[in-house]
This record gives C-alpha cells, structure tokens and sequence, in this order.
C-alpha cells in the first residue's frame, strides 16, 4: 500500500533519470565522433539529433550537445529532467533511502552548479562519463538499499517504459522506413551501438561483425541484454504482475495484461519476420503499446475513479 | 526555509535603552573564566587553528547540502537552494539547569491545555474573571467551531515549541509559547546529526543527553490521541505542500516516524470519514498531524479559497472519527494578550507559582498601563495582538519620533489591539564567524509533546543571530542555529 500520488512521482523519478542517462550517451557519442570530420561522424550526429528530436542542429554539434544538457527550456534536456527527478524525489523523500536521496540530489547540484557549463567545455567526455556513473551509482543505491516493494517496483517501471520507447525511437531513426538508404557505415554503425550502451555486449554475441540486422536484432530482441526492448518488455511486465496482485480491479482493465501482450510479441519475434514486414510497422506497433501501458498504469493506480473504492 | 525566527525583530533591544545590563555569556562568567560545562569544549577549540575550524564548518555545510536541506531563493534571474546558516560550535546547558526547564515547560504546557480545555467547554476561568472573558472570545485565534468537542487526554495542543530567552540574570524567560503548528525541530535533528561528526571526541566525553528518540516519541503521542477501538491507529503528516518552506520537515519527520506523507489532494472525506488514495484504493486515516494553519485545513468550515485541506474534514473531526494534532484553536493560548495571563492561569488550575517567569507585559486594554505605554514609547517594543511576522510592531529605542507619534495615534484609537513589553536582552554564546569565535546572541526553543503524557526532549533548536550585535534570529535576516547540549549531569568522562 502506498499512495497514489507517490507511486506516481516514484514512476517519474525512473522515467526521467533514464532519459537524463540516454541523453547524457547520445551526446557523449555524438562529440567524441565529430573529433573527426568524417561524413560517418556527421551521419552520427544526424541520428542523435533526429533520436532526440532536433535533427536540424546537426551541423553544430556541439553547441546542440551543450544545449541538450544543460538547457534548462528545453523540457529534454539532462538539466531538465534531473531538475525534476530531483522536484519528485523531494516531494516523496519520505519513501525513498538517503543513500538514493544523496545520489540524485548530488547529480542536481552538479549540473545545476555555475561553472558546470566551462567544466563541460573543458572536458564534455569527463563530465558526460561522471554525469552517466553516477546516474549509475543512483540505480545502485535504489537497488541495494530500498525495500523491493511497491515502491522500488514502480520506480524500475518508470526506467523500463522509458528505456523501451527510448531504444524504440532510436531504432526507428536508423532502420526505419523513413529512411533513402540503408545504414551500413561501419563508423556509424559502432555509433549507434555505443548509444545503446551495447558495444562490449553485442561484440561477445556477434563478434565484430557489423551488419544492421544483426545490431537490430540484439537491440530489439536480445533476452538478457539490458537494453534490448525485449529485456525491458520482460521487467515491465514483471514489476507490473507484482504491483497488480495486490489491485483486485486491476487486472481486468489491465495494465498487466497490456504488458503481458506486449512482451510475448517481442518474445516470440523473428528478426526475419520484422524486416520482411517492415521495421516500422513493428516498432510502431511496440511504442504504441508502451504508450497504452503508460496510460493504464496511470489510470488504474494514480487517478482511478473513486466511486469503484468508496465504501458502501 | 523554516521560519527559524517568528520575525523577532522586537527582540531588537539596543544598549541605548536604559536598565540594559550587560547580556548574560553562555559561556564565560563576567570575570572571564570559562564556565565549567564549557571547559571541554573550549579546550577543543584552543587546539584548533582558524583553518581548521573553518574545515570542519565546511564539513558542516556538505552535510546539510547533501541532506537536501536547504530553502529556496527565488532571484530575478535564476533560482537558488541555500542552507540554513549553521554555526558549528554547541550551546550547552549543564543539567541542573535544564531540570528547571523542563519542569517549568511541562507546568506550562499541563496548564495551557487545561486551559484551552475549559474555555472549549464550561469557560469556568472566564466565569470567575480571572481571565477577561472579551479578551478571549475576540482574539482571531479562538475557534468557535471547537466549542464542547471531546479531545483525547484534554490534549489540544500535542507538540509546542516554545521561545525561552536567558535574561541578564541568568534566569531563563518564555517569550512565546507556540500551541499552533511549531517548527524547527528536524533542524535540532540534523544539527545534531552533524555535530557528531564535527567533534565527535568532545561529544562523546561530554555526556551529552540523546534526542534521537523524538520521532518515536511524536509516534507515540500521536498514536496515544487515537480512539480506543482504532487498534492500530493509521498516522499520517499533512503538509501544504512541496512549496511550503518546511516541507522538509514535514518529510523528514514522516520518514523517521514510517508514516505517510500526504498533501491535501491525497485526502477523500466520505460519509464523515477520512481517507487517503493509495494505489490500491482508499485507506482510512485515524490521526494526522497536520502542518496546514486552522485557516486553510478545511474549505467546509475555515477559509473558502483554501486548496490546501480537505473538505469535510472538520465535520469528520467533529464526528471522532479522525484526530488532529495540534487541535484546532490552541492559537488562543498562546495569543500576545492571554501570554500576559499565563501565571495567572498557571496559578487557577495547578495552584502554583510559575516556574518559567514571563517578559513583563502591558496590557494596553488597561487604561493605568496604556498611559504608562504611552509615556515610555521611545523605551518599549509594542505589538498587534494579531498580527505576527513583524508586522504592525514599533521597536521604541529605535523608532523615530514621527513613527512614535503614530503609534501613540494608534494605541489610543484601539488600546485593547496592543501589548508592550521593555527590550529584552538576549544572551549570548561563541560562533564561529569569518574564521574566528565571536560572541553572538541566541535564544532557546525546546519542543515538548502532550498525548496521553507530557514529554520534554533534553535538547533544542539554538537560534542565533549571527550579524554582530543583532538580537534578531529570524532565519530570513540573517539568523541561523546550532546544536543544543543538554548534559547528563555525570562527571565528565576522560
């Protein structure tokens, strides 16, 4: 049992450190590839921005990578989401560890601080690479010291939901229909893996063979890599079937059976199967059922009708 | 930011005004030895360089940035979190001491709750004049809607913090008893917290008494006010809100009692009983600690335009089915003009002598005091009876004749709206100020809870206004606080 409200800010807090997390990689990918003024690097930093929406800034890419985090307008930005991660956490800093606390409240003053943005000029690899680790000590803090209850479960929601449309969107960019040709430039296509944080793990599994079907393969069907969309179909379903147990009206309208849908799709496709019918027509079908989980979820634990809970 | 300071700038005493004796040293006597429950620490602090002492103040400010404990400033162009300024060196109180204050706040507290008891109920103090009846019936603060309502243990105001200030004398003096929704208390926690890790050694050799108790303590009274058939009573703390500038506390305190922290729009009153949306449905509440003022718990009953309560929440009080702590209308005791009355009413239900004195008080309603208020303004600080913050207060030795002539405009036209008191001198205790130690002034909030019975934690938030020769310890001008020690009154440990 726990409140609405705080279920739904824990959500948030998951939601929004896995974007500051991807937008802190794409950048980092997209600055340390345009060293070299490769049309490689300059199709990198084409399909970061597209990912992130604002494909137009690509020809200066620094400043765009600058503005990604640290624009404090711009509601995508690491800056931003941290800001409000950090709003979230203080308003249910009851239901989460000091040690979770500390981490994310560090993170905020970090990018909040005044001289961050000549840190960033200075060294941008170092600060992303700090700003990623301790996005990653945060993670670690949630996990070794919260109770895996309620709580902690709808917090990993929010990261698995965001993580699925955000490997999805990134997916769409690089093999969707929209595209004139294929991508099949080796620069860009490490590029992209490194965006899906998935270089060492895709290596191990094809060896350094790079071949776009293969690279879509694992980031959209892989069973144990933790970003593939598969992995993140799993634990969302996981988390939700646990949460739900306790909802008896939860199940019939379901978000559990949402996810549950979704997660044998990806479970049991083929990656010949998605090419032949087109890679968009799957990945939309994906992000799409991400977005109805995300209404279900909110609908059925945060702003449900009262009438259904009143006491006769 | 926790309003640290109810706006004292009335405390602003001034060594012009005449019968100011020398303020009393916390730590040194007026000859200049060190008093001997600060020897310890005062030894410590002689080992010390300047740079190391601003070391461990540095140490001091990660903790609360870290912790999160900080107040907005909101700029012109950006929007800034800073840190309740927060000196390093403890306050201590040797024990014997703060027996007599502990006595005299639970004497205090056992009389004010009897107090706002009857006035709820037989208003037998207002039947035999010991009390003005209109003086009470008319202070803003007295709730009508509280009239005959049965309150657990006659326990209407749960947790107080009272303002005691420590004379010239040496004498320790209330200047407010706050009934209403006090604060300060997580930062006597936090400061705690820190000044374990500032001078741990000191600390443990010198028999410091613990405070860590306290939210169990609140759990417990908090509990203790729930009805008999509610075995396992649901406490929760209601906040206004994120914005509020306690809200930190309110949090910190839900946290360490394990109890929900919830917001006005958590809360569902139905068929007069309260509840809370969780996500797995409604769950009924049985006692909240509210931190929401009277005005805006209730659109039904208190103020409209209020978002911040829940609609039918007072009928529900009313029904017994919910607790709030502290009740609603304990304002009325510790209102300015009934503060005037409290030995008295110390006196009519306990039948005996105030043990922590008041500041002398004039009644302006008085006709014999308002002319005495009325000759002495340049030497006198005179209050609204309503207002707070400040507001509508003239601090005679600083005030300009012009300002006076106003004033005395003022009192005339509405006597019974003013109170007057002469300057108060404040103590004063060693912080560390721009790396070095400097005497500054300090007041004393001890905080005390009232369920079933009355408990006095041993320790309190210090305030201090850190500005040199200042007497006012409002966080927002300046002020900060420090750690109080209350010592176990044992022979200091090697």
């Amino acid at each position: 049992m726990m409140l609405a409200r705080v279920a739904d800010s824990l959500y948030w807090i998951g939601r929004y450190v896995e974007r500051a997390e991807h937008v802190c990689r794409l950048s980092d990918v997209m600055l340390t590839a345009t060293l070299d003024r490769s049309e490689s690097a300059a199709q990198i930093a084409r399909i970061a921005l597209t990912a992130v929406g604002d494909p137009d800034r690509a020809a200066r890419p620094f400043d765009a990578a600058k503005a990604l985090v640290f624009d404090q307008e711009d509601p995508g930005s690491v800056a931003t989401s941290l800001a409000r991660a950090r709003e979230n956490a203080r308003q249910v800093r009851d239901q989460i560890t000091t040690e979770t606390w500390e981490r994310l409240n560090l993170l905020h003053l970090r990018l909040r601080d005044p001289k961050a943005a000549r840190t960033f000029s200075e060294g941008s690899q170092a600060f992303l690479h700090e700003t990623v680790a301790d996005l990653h000590l945060f993670k670690g803090a949630a996990d070794a010291t919260m109770s895996h209850g309620e709580g902690w479960r709808f917090l990993l929601l929010g990261v698995y939901l965001e993580r699925a449309q955000l490997i999805g969107a990134l997916l769409e960019v690089c093999f969707g229909d929209g595209r004139k040709r294929v991508l099949n430039d080796h620069a860009a296509l490490t590029g992209l893996l490194r965006m899906g944080c998935a270089l060492e793990p895709y290596l191990r599994v094809y060896t350094a063979d790079m071949r776009p079907q293969y690279i879509l393969e694992f980031l959209l069907l892989d069973e144990d890599f933790p970003r593939s969309v598969r992995f993140c179909t799993a634990r969302i379903e996981e988390h939700l079937s646990s949460i739900s147990r306790h909802v008896e009206a939860a199940s019939a309208a379901g978000p559990d059976r949402l996810a549950g849908r979704l997660r044998s799709r990806l479970q049991y496709a083929q990656i010949d199967e998605v090419q032949a019918g087109g890679p968009t027509a799957f990945l939309g079908a994906v992000l799409d059922e991400c977005a109805a989980v995300h209404r279900a979820i909110y609908e059925t634990f945060v702003a449900y009708p009262l009438e259904q809970h009143l006491p006769a | 930011m926790v309003e640290l300071g109810v706006a004292k700038a009335e405390r602003a005493g001034s060594a012009k005004a005449p019968a100011a004796a020398a303020p009393y040293d916390e730590m040194k006597t007026a000859r200049g030895a060190v008093r001997p429950h600060y020897s310890a620490l005062s030894r410590r602090i002689a080992t010390l360089s300047p740079d190391e002492l601003s070391e461990r103040q540095k140490t001091l400010e990660r903790f609360f940035l870290l912790q999160g404990i900080t107040f907005t400033v909101y700029g012109a162009e950006s929007t800034t979190e800073r840190i309740i300024p927060t000196d390093l060196l403890p306050r201590i109180i040797p024990s014997e001491e703060w027996s007599t204050i502990e006595k005299g706040l639970m004497q205090r507290l056992k009389a004010l709750n009897m107090f706002l008891a009857d006035i709820y109920s037989a208003q037998q103090i207002l039947m035999d004049g010991v009390v003005p009846r209109e003086l009470v019936l008319t202070t803003p603060s007295y709730r009508r809607e509280m009239q005959n309502l049965y309150v657990p243990h006659g326990a209407y105001a749960n947790v107080c913090g009272s303002d005691l200030i420590r004379q010239p004398d040496g004498a320790f003096a209330v200047l407010e008893d706050n009934l209403r929704v006090p604060s300060g208390v997580s930062y006597m926690l936090a400061n705690r917290e820190a000044a374990k890790r500032v001078f741990p050694g000191t600390f443990r050799g010198a028999g410091v008494r613990p405070i860590e108790r306290y939210p169990d303590l609140l759990l417990t009274t908090l509990k203790s006010m729930a009805a008999d058939w509610r075995p396992n009573p649901q406490v929760v703390v209601l906040t206004p809100g994120v914005y509020n500038s306690a809200y930190f506390e309110h949090a910190y305190l839900a946290r360490l009692m394990g109890v929900p922290l919830v917001e006005g729009r958590d809360l569902v009153v139905h068929d007069n009983m309260v509840y809370m949306r969780t996500t797995t449905g409604l769950r009924r509440i049985d006692v909240i600690y509210r931190r929401v003022d009277d005005d805006f718990i209730d659109p039904l009953t208190f103020r409209r335009d209020s978002g911040l309560g829940a609609a039918g929440l007072f009928n529900a009080y009313r029904a017994g089915n919910v607790v709030l702590c502290n009740a609603p209308g304990t304002g009325v005791a510790d209102d300015k003009a009934v503060y005037a009355y409290v030995p008295e009413i110390v006196r009519y239900y306990l039948g005996e002598d105030v043990i922590l004195p008041n500041i002398e008080t004039y009644l302006c309603r008085e006709p014999a005091q308002l002319s005495h208020v009325l000759a002495n303004l340049d030497k006198l600080v005179v209050k609204a009876v309503g207002a707070s913050g400040g507001y509508g207060m003239l601090v005679g030795p600083h005030a300009t004749k012009a300002q006076q002539a106003e004033f005395a405009d003022a009192l005339r036209a509405d006597p019974g709206n003013y109170i007057a008191q002469p300057t108060v001198q404040l103590s004063t205790a060693p912080c560390l100020v721009d790396h070095q130690i400097e005497a500054r002034h300090v007041d004393l909030r001890p905080f005390i809870l009232c369920g079933e019975k009355i408990v006095v934690t041993p320790g309190a938030l210090t305030r201090v206004a850190l500005r040199r020769g200042s007497l006012v310890v409002n966080s927002s001008q300046g002020g900060g606080s420090k750690d109080t020690w209350v010592l176990d009154g044992e022979r200091p440990r090697p």
